[in-house]
Order: C-alpha cells, then sequence, then structure tokens
C-alpha cells in the first residue's frame, strides 16, 4: 500500500493484490457524507411526491403508513434539515480541501467538458474511433454535481417560501407562494428522474461502481473513465508534498472564517426551520350561529271564545249560563240519546239525576256533585276550563237555580 | 343428486330470502290492519270533530284533542284512507285509557312511535341523526316526525320545494336568516328555483346529520360542494366554473384535506370550502358581504392566519388555473419545467441508450474475437 499526493494535491491510495491495483476514490468521509444525501434525499423525495400526486393510490397508501399528511409533513421537514447540515457540512469540507489542502477545483465545468459530452456521443454513434479522454470527474460526474448544487439551491428557496409564506409574503407578491410550491414540484421531479436516468444507469447497469460502499475502483474502471487520472498517478506526478508550515497558517485562517460562515448558516437553518407560526393550530367553528332558536311564539290552534260570556255568581243560572255550556262541552257525549256513562246533562232534571256514578248535581253541594268531581280531577275529554269550573261550582253553591 | 336438490332448495331459500327484502323495503305497502274491534273514523269524529276540545294535562298544558275532519281527510293518510286507531293504538273503547303522559311534550313523543308501524326506514334513520342523537340525551325539544311533517295533517314531503327551508326555520330561526340571505336561498326562497340545495340536500332527510353528528362532517363537505358544483351541465346554466373542486384540491389546503378526510375523527387546521365561502351565508363572490370578494379575502385568511399581510391573500390561486394573464408567474414556472423536464429527459436518454448499446455492441465484438 502507498500513499502519495496526486498532481491535484489529492490523497490518492492504491493498493495491489494478486496483479490487481486498485485505486481509492472516496475516502470514507466522502462516502459518509453521500449515504447521509441518500437517506435526506430519498425521504423527501418520497415525502413530497406523494403530496404532489396526492390523487394516486399509492400516495394515500404511503400517507396513511407515515401516519398522516400531517406526520408525512413533519418527516419531509426533518429531511429537509437533514440536507441544509449536509449542504453546511459539504461547503465546509469542499473549502478545506480547496484551500488548505490545496486541491484543484477539479469539479468546476469547463470547455473541455463539452468536448467530452460530444466527443462521447460522437464515439457512441460511430462517429470517431476511440473515447474521448477524461480526468477525475467525467462530463457526466460534474454535470450531476451542479444539477444537484442547483437542485438544492431551488429546493431550499423554495421550500423556505412555503415553510414560512407570511415572512416571504412580506417582502414578495403573494404569487410567489404557489410559484415557489410549482417549481418546488416541477424540480423535485426533474431530479428524481436524473438520478433514476442518469445517476443509476452510471453507478448500477453501465458497470457496478463500488467506490461508495468500499472506496475504491480498479484499474480497468480507471482506464475507462478516469485515463487522465491514471495517467497522473503513474507517471508518478502525484505525490507533492505540502509544506506542514504553509498547511498550518491556512488552518489558522480557514476555521475562524468557516467557524463564522457555519455559525451563520446555521442561523439561518434554525430561522428556516422556527421563524414563522404559520397558521393558528385549530380552525376556528366555521359558524358561530345558536342552533336551536324556535320560532315564538310557538303556532298552536288559538281557543274559541266561549260563546256567552261568563255572568257574575249572582245571576248564573240554568238557563241562562249553564245549559248553553253543557250544551258546547258535553252534549256530543251526554244526551239524552246515548248518555254516556248513564248521563244526560240536556235537560235539568236529567243533570241533576247524573249517571251511573251519581247525582251529577247536589245544589248546594259541590262537592257531592259528580259533574264538579270529575272536572276537578281534569283529563276528562269534555274538559271545561277553570273559568267555567269555578262558575259551575258558583252556580250549585248557590243552590243550582233553574231560572 | 343429492347435492343438486340442496342446490335447488337452497336457491329457493335465497329467492324467498331477497323476496321478503323486496317486500319490507316497499314501506307503505305494509300497512298493519286497525287494531280489533275495528273502530270508524266516524266514532272519533263523533266527539273529536267538536270545535275548542282541550284537557288539561298534569303540568298544566292544554292539549288541545279537536281534530278537523276535512283536514284529517286532505292529509296523505286520510287520502289513503287510513284509521285513526292505525296510529292512536292505545284507543280501543271508551272511555280512553287514562294518558301517562304528563306534558304536551311527553305526549308527542310517545304518539310519534306510531310512525315507526308504517315507516320504520325512515324513523330508524331518524334515531341516528342529529335529533335522534338530542333526544337520546334527553333533550325533548329535539325534533320527532310530527314536528316537521304534521301529526293530522301530513302532506305530501318536499311539495313545494320552498316549504323545506321554512319547516326547518320553525326550530333553527337564527341559522334559516342566513340561508335566506345566502345565494342559495335567495334563489329558492325568491325564485323557487329548484337547482340550488336547501337544508336536507346537504344535512340529509331523516338521518339529518351535521358537525355534531358526524365527526367527519366538516372534513368530507368538500365533497358536498362538489356533487353540484362540479357538474358540468347543472353549472353550464350559470355560468360557473366547475374547476372549484380539482383546484382547491390541488392546492395546499385541499391535499391536506384529501388526506385527512380518509381518517375518522382526525382533527385539521386546514379549510374546508364553508370555512372560508361561509357555512350557511355563502353569497355571490361579486357580492360585496361575500367573505371570500377580493376586499374581504385577507380578513377571512386572518381567521387562521392571524399575522397574515395584504400580499398574503393572493398566495391562494383563487380556484383560478394559471394562464398568461391569471398568476402568470406560476405559468411560466410551469412552462419553463413543461420544457425542461422533457428537453433534460430525452438528452439524457439519447447519452445513456447509445452508450448502452456501443458498450454491448463492443462487448459482442470482443466475446466473438475471444
Amino acid at each position: 500500500m502507498s500513499d502519495t499526493q496526486n498532481q491535484n494535491n489529492q490523497v490518492v491510495t492504491s493498493e495491489t493484490e494478486n496483479n490487481e491495483t486498485r485505486f481509492l476514490r472516496f475516502k470514507l468521509s466522502y462516502r459518509i457524507e453521500h449515504w447521509i444525501f441518500i437517506t435526506s434525499f430519498s425521504i423527501l423525495a418520497v415525502t413530497g411526491l406523494v403530496q404532489k400526486f396526492s390523487g394516486a393510490g399509492i400516495s394515500e397508501f404511503i400517507v396513511q403508513a407515515l401516519g398522516g399528511i400531517e406526520n408525512t409533513r413533519l418527516v419531509h421537514h426533518y429531511a429537509a434539515t437533514i440536507t441544509m447540515f449536509v449542504a453546511l457540512y459539504h461547503v465546509g469540507a469542499l473549502f478545506y480541501r480547496l484551500y488548505v489542502l490545496g486541491y484543484r477545483w477539479s469539479m468546476l465545468p469547463w470547455i473541455d467538458d463539452v468536448k467530452a459530452a460530444i466527443g462521447w456521443l460522437r464515439y457512441n454513434f460511430g462517429l470517431r474511433k476511440s473515447p474521448p479522454q477524461e480526468g477525475r470527474y467525467t462530463f457526466g460526474e460534474k454535470f450531476e454535481y451542479w444539477a444537484v448544487v442547483w437542485g438544492t439551491m431551488v429546493m431550499a428557496i423554495t421550500g423556505y417560501m412555503m415553510w414560512n409564506p407570511i415572512s416571504t409574503t412580506r417582502m414578495l407578491p403573494g404569487e410567489f407562494i404557489p410559484a415557489a410550491k410549482a417549481a418546488h414540484g416541477w424540480e423535485a421531479i426533474l431530479a428524481v428522474l436524473a438520478i433514476i436516468i442518469w445517476h443509476f444507469y452510471n453507478v448500477f447497469i453501465r458497470f457496478f461502481n463500488k467506490s461508495m460502499y468500499i472506496g475504491y475502483i480498479d484499474e480497468e474502471e480507471m482506464l475507462e473513465d478516469h485515463p487522465l487520472e491514471l495517467a497522473d498517478i503513474k507517471a508518478g506526478l502525484a505525490s507533492i508534498q505540502l509544506d506542514p508550515k504553509e498547511k498550518a497558517r491556512r488552518k489558522r485562517i480557514f476555521w475562524p472564517v468557516y467557524i463564522v460562515i457555519a455559525a451563520i448558516m446555521l442561523a439561518g437553518i434554525y430561522f428556516f426551520i422556527s421563524y414563522e407560526e404559520t397558521a393558528i393550530a385549530t380552525v376556528p367553528p366555521a359558524e358561530d350561529v345558536e342552533v336551536f332558536v324556535p320560532l315564538t311564539p310557538t303556532p298552536l290552534p288559538t281557543p274559541l271564545p266561549t260563546p256567552t260570556p261568563l255572568p257574575t255568581a249572582e245571576d248564573i243560572t240554568w238557563e241562562s249560563s249553564i245549559a248553553p255550556l253543557f250544551e258546547q262541552k258535553c252534549a256530543t257525549c251526554h244526551n239524552s240519546d246515548n248518555g254516556m256513562g248513564g248521563l244526560d246533562l240536556s235537560s235539568y232534571e236529567s243533570a241533576l239525576a247524573g249517571g251511573n256514578s251519581g247525582p251529577g248535581i247536589v245544589p248546594g253541594d259541590p262537592e257531592a256533585s259528580q259533574i264538579i268531581i270529575v272536572q276537578a280531577a281534569g283529563g276528562h275529554p269534555g274538559q271545561v276550563t277553570d273559568d267555567e269550573l269555578e262558575a259551575i261550582t258558583c252556580w250549585i253553591a248557590e243552590g243550582a237555580p233553574e231560572q | 343428486m343429492k347435492l343438486k336438490r340442496t342446490i335447488t332448495i337452497f336457491g329457493l331459500l335465497l329467492l324467498v330470502i331477497a323476496g321478503m327484502f323486496v317486500v319490507t323495503g316497499e314501506v307503505s305497502a305494509q300497512i298493519p290492519p286497525p287494531p280489533s274491534p275495528g273502530i270508524d273514523n266516524q266514532d272519533c269524529l263523533t266527539c273529536h270533530d267538536i270545535p275548542d276540545q282541550r284537557m288539561t294535562l298534569p303540568s298544566g298544558e292544554i292539549l288541545f284533542i279537536t281534530v278537523k275532519g276535512d283536514s284529517y281527510d286532505a292529509s296523505v293518510h286520510g287520502m289513503g284512507g287510513y284509521a285513526c286507531v292505525q296510529c292512536h293504538t292505545d284507543i280501543t273503547e271508551y272511555p280512553h285509557r287514562e294518558l301517562e303522559a304528563t306534558t304536551l311534550r311527553e305526549f308527542t313523543i310517545t304518539m310519534n312511535q306510531s310512525c315507526a308501524r308504517c315507516h320504520k326506514e325512515k324513523f330508524d334513520a331518524t334515531l341516528d341523526s342529529v335529533h335522534g342523537q338530542a333526544l337520546d340525551k334527553g333533550n325533548v325539544e329535539a325534533a320527532v316526525c310530527t314536528d316537521c311533517h304534521g301529526a293530522h295533517n301530513v302532506g305530501p314531503a318536499n311539495e313545494p320545494r320552498t316549504r323545506i327551508p321554512h319547516t326547518c326555520e320553525r326550530c333553527h330561526s337564527e341559522i334559516y336568516k342566513r340561508y335566506e340571505h345566502s345565494v342559495h336561498g335567495e334563489a329558492l326562497i325568491g325564485e323557487g328555483n329548484p337547482d340550488v340545495p336547501t337544508c336536507i340536500d346537504c344535512h340529509g332527510v331523516h338521518n339529518v346529520s351535521g358537525p355534531s353528528t358526524s365527526e367527519s362532517f366538516h372534513l368530507s363537505s368538500p365533497l358536498l360542494c362538489a356533487e353540484c358544483h362540479a357538474d358540468e351541465e347543472l353549472m353550464g346554466k350559470y355560468g360557473i366554473s366547475t374547476d372549484v373542486f380539482d383546484t382547491y384540491i390541488s392546492d395546499f389546503h385541499g391535499t391536506t384535506i384529501l388526506f385527512e378526510s380518509e381518517i375518522p375523527g382526525q382533527e385539521t387546521n386546514k379549510p374546508v370550502c364553508i370555512d372560508c365561502h361561509g357555512v350557511h351565508d355563502m353569497r355571490m363572490v361579486n357580492d360585496p358581504e361575500s367573505s371570500v370578494m377580493k376586499e374581504n379575502l385577507l380578513t377571512t385568511c386572518q381567521k387562521c392566519h392571524p399575522d397574515a399581510n395584504a400580499n398574503f391573500p393572493s398566495s391562494w390561486l383563487g380556484h383560478y388555473i394559471p394562464d398568461r394573464n391569471v398568476y402568470p408567474a406560476v405559468f411560466y414556472i410551469e412552462t419553463f419545467y413543461k420544457i425542461v423536464i422533457p428537453v433534460m429527459v430525452v438528452g439524457m436518454l439519447i447519452f445513456v441508450i447509445s452508450d448502452f448499446i456501443r458498450r454491448y455492441i463492443i462487448g459482442r465484438k470482443e466475446r466473438q474475437h475471444v
């Protein structure tokens, strides 16, 4: 095993076993970063796309499996927060490598990459005999890297707008919110399609690239995809020593600057996720109205006026008041034809005689008169009113005069 | 052979059971015979046709026991020739059995059980309704059959349609006042327009439901609105967009509700149609009193988003589908991606497929070489 530093000052470890040399492509820190990013990206994709395609049955299933839409959104927000931390780390690690360790900006796209892209296309279509020669990062890898950078920025900005719509609309027109939602959703589809078509083809199908698992790729793969980098390593151009004093000086500058930047970014993340209480937690009742408010007064049949005004106690007689009252209230049943209960109230004599229960009227003694006893109990089919009952009682007490 | 016979018997049994369902389904066909001895309506009317007859109940309330014969004859039951004693089953002789009810309301509720004898299905539906549940909890004011239909003067149901809100008004006068001035109420009560919904179209007829009976009533109410508002033929008559439901569902609020309405008892802080448009008093969007009128929208938003400012309401697309004139920023972003995504996908596929084929051809050549 030999540890060297190549022309780009990037650490290249190669080991040879059974005459096969393999080359370290991604150190452990790169791989850990990538796996965290894979996890947060996948969670974001699943929990986001189910919201974009809310009508689909599978979306319904996933959302319920995640414990409902509010939970799904919470998971989406957690994954977004992780992604922001990945970005925070990535910016720091990148500038540490570029500035402190002096790595070359090998990820920067250049005109050579356009040439390489056209070259590959011509080669694939048989218009060119040999494939283009590329270095540490191929045009395809650069395309993907910058697509991720672009996509993450779009998602972060539009995500912020949706996460904090009220503070956004303090500065921007309201229309930016649905515009952000549209961009967020479509960008997600673009990102997922790019991962499936481009990344999955290149790392799984083209040949199975194990560098993100074990860190190494073999010489044959190096020769096919990164021949210029391989040539540098083989030519021994890879080993340039970095002056330890210079490295220490750069570190002294890097760390304070990064700590400040990281603190600002951390504050930004905190602001991003906790700034706004967008809405109240429970919707107020849609309507504030008294439910049961009956119309008053409840319409009931109006009692008919008593046909003859009630005379005063002294001049109540059978003929003047009692007979007409009995005719109206009682005669239906207690008449001379059927005389229910043996009672006939159609004449003075028969009323005095009473029916099966006893004398109807006992002059001078209302309490012994069946008419008073029955009516006072209430509930009689031909019930007289309280006033009428009082009048009858008076009349009997006065001796029940006929005339 | 034995199996065949078993199948035949089983099939016949099924037919009989199915037949029973058909028969019981026809509620009005099931007229129980009058109790024996048969008592003719005329026997009852001999006494009960006399005006202004009343009994005083133990509570001191007056029970009017006069029945207008001609009014009963004009009712659906009178026209059908039904006998008094088919409802008043406790009346078998004279003098009548003493009343058990001590109050007027108790008498009504007791008598109401009679309806179940013929209208079992509808009667049972009322038991689960908001009224049935209230009655169960001891609220005797809750409406029973006769409160809406009348007792002796039951008329044909829903005729005329304009009568329906007035029936509900008798107990829900405050809600009626709001409905009366809603876009629906004005059309029904004012113009007699049969297309608009009245109380029972949203709340149901016998199984009357509302937010207090059904946990999902609020959450699933957009589907109620969509029944009419997504109906192109009906909305076409009035030039109203049928996109309202789809645009709501594709918005943040609607998407949430769509997922949440599947879960019984789910609580939400997202609005449904009525939360913005009004429950009983929804108005035309160009009505100055409409809660979703542009000038009033901020106030409506602030019900849930107290910090919302003047820019905020236009973050809701207002049921519009964005185009060059309405919400152009949304339209152009969508257009951008509708071009970029296919271009990117096709571009990537050209690389990927050509690479795949080239590698396949080279691989085959190498194998042939070996």
